[in-house]
């Protein structure tokens, strides 16, 4: 209740936050930088039809109960008139 | 046709083999005939932590090379009337044993007992793979720490993999860290691991008392501990018990749930 007041995160929220993406990655078996490996190919993919930004795809893997999903976000720019 | 559970949990030190033999003492005491069997072959702890170990004659290799028959390997405890050991051995190495013997020597047991209760050593190796061969189903031990939930998961992971169904224990939960927002609560584990509790034993000094003079805490009296080890046993043995708790609050936050003032789930 107190934790209102301070702008402080508790350790406990702390904690849970990092199992989350910890347990998120374990569960795949996906290390770092094979994570990013994937990254760079998925948004050269993406730029072979749309011009995009390749620095600001992002990929994350998220995980809840027993599920766990990719997911791959993207800024698209809008149609150049002509 | 007995029940093989098996206690397990990736890391060590998180009070695996503690909670093996008050969950046997308990399910003893409830007048099931439980035997527990050290599969920690190497490292054997389960004989110390139950006041057992200047009886040990016999261990589970000897049975498995044909050196003595299986009863004959089993000590009795002279405390409770139906709990008995199978010690594992501490100078032969983990491949001594293979998940065929086990599921053998398990099954052997099951005839004849209410619960075989294996006692898991740490980490996901030999050792490991040998412990869960026989196995029904298995109770993973987490202690609410990021390294143990960790370990825990990977653990749940394995088990999944082999179709063993899986129930929780947090161990070591303290209300009042977790009220200061310094601990995970059991929700917070429940969560993160998704699965189904059977309860959370409260850190409590009189386990490592009882550790000290090898008496299972749950023969010693009514310590917090010993209560909801008690608690555990009566759920693993399908007996009707409330549903557990959260462990949070002291005597003015259950006056308050008691009241309706306060949400019976507040951590």
């Amino acid at each position: 209740m107190w934790n209102l007041f301070r702008n402080k995160q508790s350790s406990r929220d702390v904690a849970k936050g990092r199992l989350h993406l910890v347990l998120a990655h374990d569960r795949v078996g996906l290390e770092g930088g094979r994570l990013q490996e994937m990254r760079h190919e998925i948004a050269a993919v993406i730029s072979k039809y749309v011009p995009i930004d390749v620095e600001a795809v992002e990929v994350q893997i998220e995980t809840k109960s027993r599920e766990t999903e990719l997911r791959v976000s993207s800024p698209l720019p809008a149609r150049s008139s002509g | 046709m007995g029940r093989a559970i098996v206690i397990t949990s990736g890391k060590g030190g998180v009070g695996k083999t503690t909670t093996t033999c008050n969950l046997g003492a308990a399910l003893a005491q409830l007048g099931k005939s439980v035997v527990l069997i050290d599969a920690d072959i190497g490292l054997r702890n389960l004989d110390v932590v139950m006041g057992l170990e200047n009886r040990i004659v016999y261990h589970v290799v000897d049975v498995v090379q044909g050196k003595c028959a299986l009863p004959k390997a089993l000590i009795k405890d002279r405390r409770l009337e139906n709990l008995w050991l199978l010690p594992a051995s501490q100078t032969d190495d983990k491949d001594a044993l293979t998940p065929a013997d086990m599921k053998r020597l398990i099954a052997e047991l099951k005839a004849t007992h209410d619960y075989v209760l294996i006692d898991c050593p740490a980490g996901i190796e030999q050792g490991f793979k040998n412990a869960i061969a026989g196995a029904d189903e298995a109770i993973v031990v987490a202690t609410p720490e990021v390294s143990s939930i960790r370990d825990a998961d990977r653990v749940v992971g394995l088990l999944a993999q082999q179709d063993i169904p899986t129930k929780l224990i947090v161990n070591r939960i303290s209300a009042h860290l977790v009220k200061k927002g310094d601990m995970l609560s059991q929700a917070d584990v429940i969560e993160i691991l998704a699965l189904e509790l059977l309860g959370a034993v409260p850190l409590d000094e009189h386990v490592v008392a009882s550790t000290n003079k090898g008496t299972p805490a749950v023969l010693e009296g009514k310590s917090p501990a010993a209560r909801e080890l008690t608690r555990i046993a009566r759920r693993v043995a399908g007996l009707d018990v409330e549903t557990v708790r959260e462990t949070g609050g002291g005597f003015f936050a259950r006056l308050g749930r008691v009241l309706g003032l306060t949400p019976a789930n507040a951590a």
